[in-house]
This record gives structure tokens, C-alpha cells and sequence, in this order.
């Protein structure tokens, strides 16, 4: 999630109440749903910091990245794989990947872009010398060759089977060696050159980012002319700009503001189930949650559904288990996590729980709802006889204790799933040595071993789901809630969003409807 | 003259001597509430990397060697490269400033040109209709929040009404709404000052005398009475420009306005120690030229104030 999702939350609770004394924004006149326009004006929660694709994974960067650069593959909205600046992949042998490149593209300068271009943009992340903020995405590879215009080849160290996935998200953004060169460090970051569907126009910070349509873009012109970007970072004033007909699209649309948006007669909310899922991450190195029985209860005490529908609006779906729904080797046949205070109960007298302080240690709007379910999660488990302390962290604190691996009990964790595989998320996160490593289970750590290095999808569906039983026995995340994303769009605006926040925009997805 | 260059040489080095503590402060607040690094990296960065770019921000070495090197870039005009904007820190920090002045100069000079006037009249009609109204808008534009106010008017005059745009810079119609909402603590501030202070002159046996001796009303007020209320005014009309800077903050994050004041905010959250101290520096050093300039004024309005 965005970092300018924070306060936000609580700020728009003390605004609801001037919004409902103003009653529904511009009452019942019915707009036109078709538009003339040729200008697509985005409004996001904070500006851009920076052009360098490689210097910030940010969701309010990655926006702009991702649509003024291409990645070799690309990860559409339906959450598969695609063709992005290569046209096809396969693997040769156990860790030899061959890239067909597309020819007859063009960067923004209007040189051609070549394999060569490739090879030196993905080197360029792991180059020590580039001091880059993306160095760990491609520490898999070995080498790159690019032996013709129209050729990648990209060795392993190990087996990857995510490497067409790593490549579609950030780190994989391509940019250009000859550009590079000539512009600099500094040039490059003021007047960024890539090979995307917008071209960079003008930015003013934290006010507006002016892009172009890229008329010579291979995968077509996109529908306008101009994208403009603008930095609106409270949440009131952004839906007020998307009432009034000034943005197309808004971004972070919290659920409480959904009714507003879809009663307005010209404009709609656009959701996307999150590919991720919101966790309470647990340190089970302390007392009493190093005991799985204290953990079965405190995942059973929690009323999902109730926290789904009254806190989120019903937008979002309870969790099966540590997999995010729609990633790769979910399984389906799982039932949402249970609520059953009573067994709860059972579970605490059984693991001889005596009253221990428990620690939910959460930030205020950080991520969306955070702080309110930290307080009907207390409120449940203090109804089991749990005895639960909530404390507030700001942000950069929470950061810190991320680092330094402090946490005191529990703490909320909203991990992407950034290749749509458990591998991008639950090994990323809770495997050894990773952020959220506070718990160990040698066949854990095995299973999750071998599924990284192993290409046989069907021994690292056995591995996950094996894992995923480990997981709910010993619950190193209880998971809460898997939510909705939500954008708020005029009802002229024809796009779908993408579940992992690539925020891509593209002529095959997006379409101003007119008259 | 040579009285008043000790008095204002005296001013400067009070100023100096409080810049040094504010910037020293920021330093230690900044360091002790939060570490930028982990804010820059990826949640899954491993240690070394951590390390790698702690060292190159600096900030690998112990605390007393950074404040070192920090006074002495200060002193030098330096204050570092901004962590997430990658540049010179005074430079984005200048950046920022044109959208700030632009804002504050225009709800300063609605606010003084309003409330002067507003407050004049209200003393004048003392229990008025007029006295009476306007006083209870000031109440209520010195209680209500600047954040509550702004999206107030967001709702009423941009979504309602429909006559100015939600936020952002551009127009002379951008600039209304933010302007008022910034303005108007200042506004109602110097509104009642004005009365009670124009009030509290009236009551002078020397307005008794103007009034005795067949003067007209308006030349008693005017001629009598105004300069004698101006201290008092002048003095809450300087701090109320040095409180719109801190409410400059607010509204410039309400409305998407990009100034100083949205700039320090995000810098804070993120951790940026050269900008947030850069946004400190300018804005402790605008508001030590503020009362500089109050105090000569002062000088100029009343001659007992003037040094010997």
C-alpha cells in the first residue's frame, strides 16, 4: 500500500459528518456518461519522487513507471503473464531462459531498442555502481547474453521458475543504455526516456506530472492525447475532485467513501481483489506466542466476516489461508479461516494461558483500517479472555522495528504478492533471514527451499500446500483480510484496474466512452 | 542612528543565537524519532544493504561527528542533498517557496484588508447588528480547525455551488479557497484585536477632547484614534503572519497546494533531514525578519518606543 494512505482514514471519519450536512454532492443531476475529452487526469495520493525506475518501488511511482517503461513481460489485470518488449519465453534447460525480443520498437528519442538495451537495464540493478533500490529483485541471475538485436539470454544461478514473473514487476522496467549515457544520472531522472505507451512532457512537484500519448507505441496509440498526473494527498478534497468532474481517476479510495462515489450519477468505484492479503505478522519468539495452541486461538477469536462487512463495507473476502486468492497454487477447496470463540477458549485453557499482556503494535491509516481493526480484534478477544494491549507506532518507528526485527507481539503486515506466487510473498517475507523471520520450521524452510529452485509446477503444488498446513498449524501470519483495491473513476472511463497496483494503462484496457 | 544600529545589531544576534537552537533541535528531534534508511529500501532489503546505504546518506556515523558536519555545512550555505529527492536540499527547498509566498502574501493581504476595516467599524458601531454579526464569523473562524474549515469550503463553494475548482495551483480561482482558509484565523485574530483596540482608545480623555473641540467623527477616528490603536495591531498582525506559515501546512496539504508547507510535512513522514532542516532554517529566519521589521515599525508608529 501507498505511504499517503496514512491518516487519511480518520481525517475522512471527521469529515463524513460536513459531507452528510451537505448532503449528496451535486443532487440527482444526472451528467452525461460519454465525453469529448483528450486528456486523462489522474489524481493519486502523493507525487512521484523520483523517474528512475530503479531508484523506488513506491506504489505512487510505480504508477508512472510502469506506464512510461515496458517490462520484457507484463502481468495484466486478469493477473496472468503477457507478452511485454518480448514476445515469447521458454525455458532451454533447468536455468537457461531465452527471451525472443520485439522488434520495431522504439524508444521515446526514436532510436531502436535492441536486446543489448535489455541486458544493460536488468544488469544495471545489481550494478553496485548504480546504487540502486531494487538491487535484490534479480539476485537469481547469473548472466545475460544478448547475442542479436532480437535475443535475451538470461542464466540462473539455480532453477527460477519465477524469472518471467520477477520480470514484470519493479526492477524489470527497461531503460535505456545509449539515453543513459548521453543525459547522466541527473538528466535522465529530470527528462526520463523509455519505451512505454506516455511520453514525459513537464512535471511541477507535488503539483502535476504532464505526459503524452506515445503515437508510435507498439501496442497501439493509447485513447487521448494527454495523461495528467496530479498529487492530491488528502482523501476529502481528492473525492471532491472526483465528484466535481475535475480527475477521471482517483487512486486509494477508502471503503467508506464507495457509497458516496457510486451515488454520485456520474461517477463509479472500480475495485481489484488485492493480490495480497492483510496479515496480523506475530513474533513468535516471545511468550506466550511461541505456543501454536495460544496462536489457534487468537486467529479463532477473530470475527472476520463481522470486520469484512462493518469496517470494510463487504469490500474485501476473509482468507483461507497465508496464499492470497488468485496466486498461483491457491487452493480453493479451503474454507475461510473460522470464528469459533468458544474453541478459542478451549484452545487458551489448554496451552495454560495465564492472562499474559498480548501486543497488537499498529500505525493510524498507514494501511487502510488498520488502527480500527486492531480495536474490534482487542474488543473480540478480550470477549475470549485474551488480554490484548494495543499500541499506536508512527510510521517511521514502525519501519525501524520492520529493520531491526523488534516487534513486541503482533503487528499489521499488507504483503504484496509481487510475482503471483507464494514465493513472491509468503517466502519473500516469513523465509529465513527474510523481514517478518521470527518463526522456524525445518520442514517449512525445506519445502519452501525447494519450491524457489524447482521448475515442476506440480512438486511445488504439493510444497505450497503442504506449507499452507504448517502455516495454519502454527500461524506465523494470522491472516485478516484480503481487500478490494478501490478507484474511483468517471462513469466515461472504461478500465480495470490491476490487483497488484501496477496501475497500467495501456489502448487494450483503457477507453474514454464517447459520445 | 548609532542607537538604533546597536539595537538592531543586539536584534541579529538574538536571531542567530535562536536559528542555531532551532536548527540544533530539529537535528535531534529528527535523528531521535526516526531512521530515513528503511523508509528508502524495500521492506525485504537485506542487512548489508542497509549498511551500504546508510554509509553513503552518512548517516552510519555517531550522531555528536553528523552535528559537526552539519553546523559547519550550514555555516557554509549547505544544508546537504534531500534523501528522496536526490538534489541539493535549499534548492528543492526554493523550489517549493514561490506557491507558499503567493498563498501567504494573498491571505495576509485579504485578512488585514478585511479585518482592519471590520474591526474598525465594529468598535465605531459598538453592539451593532453589524458589531454583533461580524464578531460571531470571527469567533468562529478563530475556533474552527483549518482542516475542517478548508474542506468545508471544498464541499460548499467547489462541490455545491460549483464556482471554484477542488484544489490545486493554477488559476486566480485556485488561489481562492486555500487563501481563505489560511486567512482566516488572521483574520478573525486581527478582527477583534482591532475592536477591543480602537474600543480601549476610545475611552482616551484625548478623543474626548477631539470630539469637544467640534471634530467630526470620522477625523476623530481616523486622525485620533487609528495610529494610537496601530501598536497593539501591528504587533498581532506580524505574529498572525508567522502563525500562517504553521497554517500553511494544513492547508497546503487540504488543497493539494504545492508549497514549503506540504513540502516539511511529507519530509517529516519520510525522514528527509536536510529538507526538513532547510523548511526550518527559512521559516525561523522568516519569521526573526518578521518581528525585526515589527519592531521598527513600532518605532515609527510610536516615538517613546524609538532607542535613544
Amino acid at each position: 500500500m501507498s505511504q499517503l494512505t496514512r491518516r487519511e482514514l480518520l481525517k475522512s471519519a471527521a469529515v463524513l459528518g460536513a459531507a452528510a450536512a451537505t448532503g449528496p454532492a451535486l443532487g440527482g443531476t444526472a451528467r452525461a456518461q460519454t465525453t469529448q475529452k483528450r486528456e486523462l487526469v489522474v489524481a493519486q495520493g502523493g507525487d512521484i519522487s523520483t523517474f528512475d525506475p530503479h531508484i523506488s518501488t513506491s506504489s505512487n511511482d510505480i504508477r508512472v513507471s510502469f506506464n512510461v517503461f515496458d517490462n520484457l513481460t507484463s502481468r495484466h489485470a486478469d493477473g496472468k503473464l503477457y507478452p511485454g518488449l518480448a514476445t515469447e519465453w521458454n525455458l532451454q534447460e533447468q536455468t537457461t531462459w531465452v527471451f525472443k525480443i520485439r522488434q520495431g520498437v522504439k524508444w521515446h528519442t526514436g532510436e531502436p531498442f535492441a536486446a543489448a538495451d535489455a541486458k544493460w537495464s536488468l544488469e544495471r540493478t545489481y550494478d553496485p555502481a548504480h546504487k540502486t533500490r531494487v538491487n535484490t529483485v534479480f539476485t537469481s541471475i547469473d548472466r545475460i547474453e544478448a547475442p542479436d538485436p532480437a535475443t535475451l539470454i538470461i542464466h540462473t544461478k539455480k532453477p527460477d521458475p519465477l524469472l518471467p514473473a520477477r520480470l514484470a514487476f519493479y526492477g524489470g522496467q527497461i531503460v535505456s543504455k545509449k539515453y543513459f549515457d548521453q543525459v547522466g544520472a541527473d538528466g535522465f531522472r529530470a527528462k526520463p526516456v523509455g519505451t512505454g505507451p506516455v511520453k514525459f512532457v513537464s512535471w511541477t512537484k507535488d503539483d502535476r506530472l504532464v505526459l503524452e500519448a506515445n503515437a508510435d507505441y507498439w501496442g497501439g496509440k493509447p485513447d487521448f492525447d494527454r495523461m495528467i498526473l496530479r498529487a492530491v494527498p488528502e482523501m476529502a478534497p481528492r473525492v471532491a475532485a472526483l465528484l466535481k468532474g475535475e480527475v477521471d481517476i482517483i487512486t486509494q479510495l477508502p471503503p467508506d467513501q464507495g457509497e458516496r462515489v457510486n451515488a454520485n450519477a456520474s461517477t463509479r468505484v472500480a475495485g481489484a481483489l488485492y493480490a495480497g492479503l492483510y496479515v496480523l505478522a506475530v513474533n513468535s519468539k516471545v511468550k506466550p506466542l511461541d505456543n501454536p495452541l495460544v496462536k489457534h486461538a487468537l486467529s479463532l477469536a477473530i470475527d472476520r466476516e463481522l470486520i469484512v462487512k462493518e469496517l470494510w463495507r463487504g469490500r474485501g473476502i476473509v482468507p483461507s489461508g497465508p496464499i492470497a486468492k488468485g496466486d498461483n497454487h491457491f487452493d480453493a477447496s479451503l474454507p475461510p479461516l473460522p470464528y469459533d470463540p468458544k474453541e478459542a477458549r478451549e484452545r487458551l485453557k489448554k496451552a495454560g494461558y495465564k492472562n499474559e499482556e498480548i501486543f497488537i503494535e499498529t500505525t493510524s491509516g498507514y494501511t487502510a483500517n488498520d488502527k480500527p481493526m486492531s480495536e474490534a480484534i482487542q474488543a473480540m478477544w478480550r470477549d475470549a479472555g485474551i488480554n490484548c494491549k494495543v499500541e499506536v507506532l508512527e510510521y517511521s518507528v514502525r519501519a525501524q522495528k520492520n529493520r531491526e526485527k523488534s516487534f513486541k507481539g503482533l503487528w499489521w503486515s499488507d504483503p504484496t504478492s509481487t510475482l503471483g506466487d507464494p514465493d513472491g510473498m509468503m517466502w519473500r517475507l516469513l523465509g529465513p533471514g527474510g523481514p517478518q523471520d521470527y518463526w522456524r520450521h525445518a520442514r517449512w524452510d525445506e519445502l519452501g527451499n525447494a519450491a524457489r529452485f524447482s521448475v515442476d509446477e506440480k512438486f511445488r503444488a504439493q510444497a505450497y500446500k503442504e506449507m499452507t498446513a504448517i502455516a495454519l498449524e502454527h500461524f506465523p501470519w494470522i491472516p485478516v483480510i484480503q481487500p478490494y483495491e478501490d478507484y474511483g473513476l468517471q462513469k466515461h472511463v472504461e478500465w480495470t484496474p490491476n490487483p497488484n497496483q501496477a496501475f497500467e494503462i495501456r489502448k487494450f484496457n483503457f477507453r474514454f466512452r464517447r459520445a | 542612528m548609532r542607537p538604533f544600529l546597536q539595537f538592531l545589531g543586539t536584534r541579529l544576534l538574538r536571531a542567530l543565537v535562536a536559528v542555531w537552537l532551532v536548527s540544533t533541535v530539529v537535528f535531534g528531534v529528527m535523528r531521535l524519532s526516526g531512521d530515513p534508511v528503511p523508509l528508502l529500501l524495500p521492506p525485504d532489503a537485506p542487512r548489508s544493504e542497509y549498511a551500504r546505504v546508510a554509509a553513503e546518506l552518512g548517516l552510519d556515523r555517531p550522531l555528536p561527528v553528523q552535528y559537526v558536519i552539519f553546523l559547519g555545512n550550514t555555516l557554509r550555505g549547505d544544508f546537504g542533498r534531500s534523501l528522496h529527492f536526490r538534489a541539493p536540499a535549499m534548492e528543492v527547498v526554493a523550489g517549493y517557496l514561490p506557491a507558499t509566498l503567493e498563498l501567504g502574501l494573498t491571505s495576509f493581504a485579504i485578512a488585514v484588508i478585511v479585518a482592519v476595516p471590520v474591526g474598525l467599524l465594529s468598535a465605531v458601531k459598538r453592539n451593532s447588528l453589524l458589531d454583533q454579526s461580524a464578531m460571531a464569523v470571527a469567533l468562529v473562524g478563530q475556533s474552527a480547525p483549518t482542516f475542517f474549515l478548508g474542506i468545508l469550503f471544498i464541499l460548499l463553494f467547489s462541490l455545491k455551488a460549483g464556482w471554484l475548482p477542488t484544489s490545486g495551483r493554477g488559476t486566480l480561482a485556485h488561489l481562492v479557497l486555500p487563501a481563505l482558509t489560511l486567512g482566516a484565523f488572521a483574520m478573525a485574530s486581527i478582527a477583534r484585536l482591532t475592536r477591543s483596540a480602537v474600543l480601549e482608545v476610545l475611552r482616551q480623555d484625548y478623543v474626548r477632547t477631539a470630539r469637544a473641540k467640534g471634530l467630526a467623527e470620522w477625523l476623530v477616528v481616523a486622525k485620533h484614534t487609528l495610529k494610537n490603536a496601530a501598536v497593539p495591531i501591528v504587533t498581532i498582525t506580524g505574529l498572525q503572519f508567522g502563525g500562517l506559515l504553521g497554517g500553511a501546512v494544513v492547508t497546503e496539504t487540504v488543497f493539494a497546494w504545492p508549497g514549503i508547507g506540504r513540502l516539511a510535512i511529507q519530509s517529516i513522514y519520510s525522514r528527509d533531514y536536510p529538507i526538513v532542516q532547510a523548511v526550518v532554517f527559512l521559516s525561523a529566519l522568516l519569521f526573526i525578519v518578521i518581528n525585526l521589521a515589527v519592531d521598527v515599525v513600532y518605532g515609527l508608529l510610536d516615538p517613546r518606543i524609538r532607542p535613544r
